[in-house]
């Protein structure tokens, strides 16, 4: 097929990728990151964001539908399980990070998983089908990333996941839906017309709603281009393209088949420790190790009054920067929170960002008393920034610490052990015990399961118990 | 950086959404405006029957409440019949156009007219109630677009019903349903989210669904605004180092909506809006009335129409990539092609419905004619659909050259379509779906519009 299109070489690798082409490292990768947005997307469930989308939601139900994560009262058709459940997976901005800056698991995961469990003739899809389109998807957006020098820096006018998000879920899905190369091509310049979302609703409650319409409308865009829909076949080639979204837009053809180099391989995701943007995550390494120098009484408690004030030396970054954030999406992409917090309480967690915690006396106190710096070697990339908390007290003496790479960075990974308390930290409310432990061998052992949908029924809730067949993976 | 509420410009948007009137709506946008919801509904009838890919509907819901066009059995959820509406509405790119440049109507009235029959028996909104919502939906894109200089002309990037569009139709879904100003605030917040379509995807299939999106999204960040769904308050504001509306646009510039209460004079009043004769992107009006102008005076020069006279057709037209196709292959992409219309004219007298078919696009006589195209990009022929022109040149082998141009085709606002030549256009469009009684109850609906006690009975009537 006539591939001298970029977009046409696009369809040519998305349609032409098997799963004997996954590597081992990037076959680990894909299933912590699997893991991770499950775990994140199950603890999103609670949230109010979430609530008011599934309410929104309810309105459509129809004979063909899809588990919605931790719930067994109702289910959803695909299109608006993927939304709700991907709007699940942001909600606490808790999920995966990647370099160039996006979230590239909520915008496929929850389409592919929605997708696999109502596939049109009821076709059963493996969990290697799933590991499989899961990387496409998110290969693609890590190369459409790649073709704008804008992407490597947090981003200023566009969010990402809405952009290359809801190209990745198209080409997830298309993979999934073993669409020709033609309809891929078409799913990619369909899911085109749907993407981009500015960046002033970050720090909003409509933020993850980012990520649940990428989800959305990239299944929806793969499903327009099975029915022969068709698009500009050169959607990623022109200016007026998918270069509609940067300023700056040099778009590449993908490498051959041949022992494909995925891009996960070179380039791992960071992990979130507490629900916050990821940016906050180094100044909580900073601010935490600052405290343990300040603490030495057996109180452990910071000693606020004696605290003259806080600098926070961070890259310029217009929406995390403030001051006195007012609620939980504010407090989430806000430098100074998340320092004051570390400060006081010396970790973060889920709690930190309860209403309590957000608007408590001694918090606002410190915020008061902190301040923003921005040096000029400080860039605003996630692969080189750096965060220094500096105290200085009322005697004078100043106290401080940089971090370079916090923990759970791709430069430090979360070990196995910690990504799973994670996940179990943040399924607890939601499952039961043994579904989750159902949900962690799963995961581990993807490539080996026949049929993917049970994690769907681990997902909503089901007793793991009532579905002896359905363990059929070792 | 905090500003208060009042003073940024998108809290003078949602003030104005929330507290326009109907009072407010001068005779001239009452009247105007009903003729673009006439011919909405006939573009849209229409294009129901045009080779629309039938929606994945077993994806989607059954709580059907809402019509489609030319359908009367069938009934969808309000979202996805506004979608398929709008699709309908522009597949055939024979839907009105403003200035600046979009298509106004298609990314409104589909979401009005399925919001209207979502709503209890005992709070349907009236017809002016609608003709209002409909208004506030026009005046939010007209008043989004003077944001910035770019938009003025032939847009390049964006295409502009995805992007005011979805904020038009927001705003109009939130009009209706009566949300509060701060609801009205976050709808157009979360509507931006939904906003942008990049320009490539025009003269292709996928163009109608930017125009089905922005009036199905509009509505949907109008009922989760409706939920209490917050956004960022200062989504029109001009935010430095983080971007709203503005991302947009290379230069923005916003400014706010004069203060509700009293007058309001709505941009409609000033512009009017240009209808199209044919189904084609505006563009190609100009140079098909440049055409018919000069092939009227080659068949008085030559007798008859005799092609093999012509050396070379030169046309001057503005400078504008998606609408320069010298061997359109397609439906979609000829209707995209200054070239194909000028040809289809000189060939056979008319632009129409019919000229758009895959064997009239494929003619031997006509490729012939497109092989003796050529192109000129006058620096004074502007990308504007204010400014620009046509002007259709045949240089004939003797030696001779017969021009005919352009500056105003009939349709354009500043010569406007009659009222019958409107309701011709609505009748020969709605006739492909529906029987002749249903045709004139809706002209006459849509006529005594401010008189109808339950405005849901247009969307019942399609």
């Amino acid at each position: 097929m006539w591939t001298k299109t970029i977009t046409g070489n696009f369809a040519k690798v998305i349609h032409g990728l098997n799963a004997n082409q996954l590597t081992d490292q990037v076959i680990q990768r894909s299933k912590r990151m699997i893991l991770d947005t499950l775990g994140v997307g199950l603890l999103g469930t609670s949230t109010e964001v979430c609530h008011k989308v599934a309410q929104y939601s309810k309105i459509y139900s129809s004979d063909l539908s899809s588990t919605i994560w931790g719930h067994l009262d109702f289910r959803l058709p695909p299109l608006y399980a993927a939304f709700v459940n991907g709007v699940a997976v942001h909600s606490m901005d808790f999920d995966d990070t990647w370099h160039p800056a996006t979230h590239p698991s909520g915008a496929v995961l929850p389409a592919l998983i929605a997708l696999a469990e109502a596939f049109p003739q009821k076709k059963k899809i493996s969990g290697l089908d799933l590991l499989l389109a899961f990387n496409v998807g998110v290969e693609v957006q890590g190369r459409l990333l790649h073709f704008s020098r804008e992407a490597r820096n947090i981003p200023k006018r566009f969010h990402p996941p809405a952009v290359v998000g809801t190209m990745g879920s198209a080409a997830a899905c298309a993979k999934l839906l073993a669409l020709d190369q033609l309809e891929c091509k078409n799913a990619l310049a369909i899911a085109a017309s749907y993407a981009g979302a500015p960046l002033a609703n970050a720090a909003t409650q409509i933020k993850p709603l980012h990520v649940g319409n990428a989800a959305k409308h990239g299944l929806e865009a793969a499903c327009l281009a099975l029915q022969g829909l068709q698009g500009n076949k050169q959607i990623l080639d022109m200016d007026s393209g998918m270069g509609a979204f940067y300023t700056d837009y040099s778009p590449q053809t993908l490498p051959t088949l041949q022992s494909y180099p995925w891009l996960l391989d070179q380039q791992d995701v960071a992990i979130k420790r507490f629900p916050a943007h990821l940016a906050t995550h180094w100044v909580a390494d900073a601010a935490s190790s600052v405290r343990r120098k300040l603490v030495k009484s057996s109180e452990n408690l910071l000693p606020l009054d004696k605290i003259e004030k806080v600098t926070l030396k961070v890259p310029e970054v217009k929406y995390v920067n403030r001051p006195s954030p007012a609620s939980e999406h504010e407090a989430r992409h806000s430098f100074q929170f998340v320092a004051c917090s570390a400060l006081l309480d010396g970790s973060m967690s889920v709690e930190s960002f309860s209403s309590e915690n957000v608007h408590r006396p001694a918090l606002r106190e410190l915020l008061c008393k902190t301040q923003l710096e921005h040096p000029p070697d400080n860039t605003p990339s996630f692969d080189s920034l750096y965060c220094e908390v500096n105290v200085t007290l009322r005697d004078g003496n100043m106290i401080s610490d940089r971090c370079n790479t916090f923990y759970g960075h791709w430069r430090k990974p979360l070990k196995k052990e910690d990504l799973e308390k994670k996940f179990q930290s943040n399924a607890l409310s939601i499952l039961s015990a043994e579904a989750i432990e159902c949900i962690i061998d799963t995961v581990y052992n993807l490539e080996k399961v026949e049929d993917c949908s049970v994690l769907s029924t681990f997902l909503s809730g089901q007793s793991a118990r009532a579905l002896p067949g359905k363990l059929c993976f070792l | 950086w905090w500003l208060a509420p009042e003073d940024t410009v998108t809290s003078s948007f949602a003030s104005f959404i929330h507290a326009a009137r109907p009072e407010q709506l001068s005779p001239t946008v009452r009247h105007r405006s009903k003729r673009m919801i006439l011919d909405s509904l006939g573009v849209g009838l229409l294009g129901t029957s045009a080779e629309i890919v039938p929606f994945p509907q077993e994806l989607y819901s059954s709580v059907a409440v809402s019509s489609v066009y030319g359908k009367p059995g069938v009934k969808l959820s309000p979202t996805l019949a506004a979608f398929t509406n709008g699709v309908a509405t522009h597949s055939m790119d024979f839907d009105d156009t403003w200035h600046p440049a979009t298509h106004p109507s298609g990314a409104v009235l589909p979401a009005l007219l399925a919001a209207s029959q979502m709503l209890p028996p005992n709070t349907k909104p009236n017809g002016l109630d609608f003709l209002l919502a409909f208004n506030v939906g026009l005046e939010v894109q007209g008043r989004l677009m003077h944001f910035s200089t770019e938009a003025h002309d032939i847009p390049k990037r964006f295409h502009p019903p995805s992007v005011v569009g979805t904020l038009g139709s927001a705003a109009a879904a939130a009009k209706l349903l009566s949300l509060s100003s701060a609801q009205c605030l976050h709808a157009l917040g979360i509507a931006a989210s939904l906003a942008g379509a990049p320009m490539a995807n025009a003269a292709t299939q996928a163009k109608p669904l930017h125009v089905g999106n922005a009036t199905r999204l509009g509505l949907e960040a109008a009922l989760l605004a409706a939920r209490g769904m917050e956004a960022n308050p200062l989504i029109l504001d001009d935010i430095p180092g983080c971007s709203g509306f503005s991302a947009f646009y290379s230069v923005y510039q916003p400014k706010p909506l004069p203060v509700p209460g009293g007058q309001h004079e709505f941009l409609l009043e000033k512009q009017d809006i240009a209808f199209k004769r044919f189904p084609a992107h505006l563009g190609m009006h100009w140079v098909v009335d440049a055409a018919l102008s000069v092939r009227n005076l080659f068949i008085n020069y030559a007798g008859s129409f005799s092609p093999s006279l012509i050396r070379t057709i030169m046309l001057k037209i503005p400078v504008s990539k998606y609408i320069n196709r010298p061997f359109p292959s397609s439906e979609h992409q000829a209707r995209h092609s200054f070239q194909f219309n000028a040809c289809a004219a000189l060939l056979d007298g008319e632009v129409g419905l019919a000229s758009f078919s895959e064997s009239s696009i494929q003619r031997p006589e006509l490729r012939e004619l497109l092989d003796k195209v050529v192109v000129e990009h006058p620096e004074d022929n502007m990308a504007n659909f204010d400014k620009m022109y046509g002007e259709v040149a045949l240089l004939l082998h003797s030696g001779d050259v017969l021009t005919g141009k352009c500056d105003t085709f009939y349709g354009h606002w500043r010569k406007p379509l009659s009222k019958e030549s409107l309701l011709k256009k609505f009748r020969s469009n709605a006739s492909h779906v529906l029987p002749e009684e249903k045709i004139e109850a809706i002209i006459t609906l849509v006529d005594n519009l401010e008189d109808l006690s339950d405005s849901s009975q247009l969307a019942c009537s399609l």
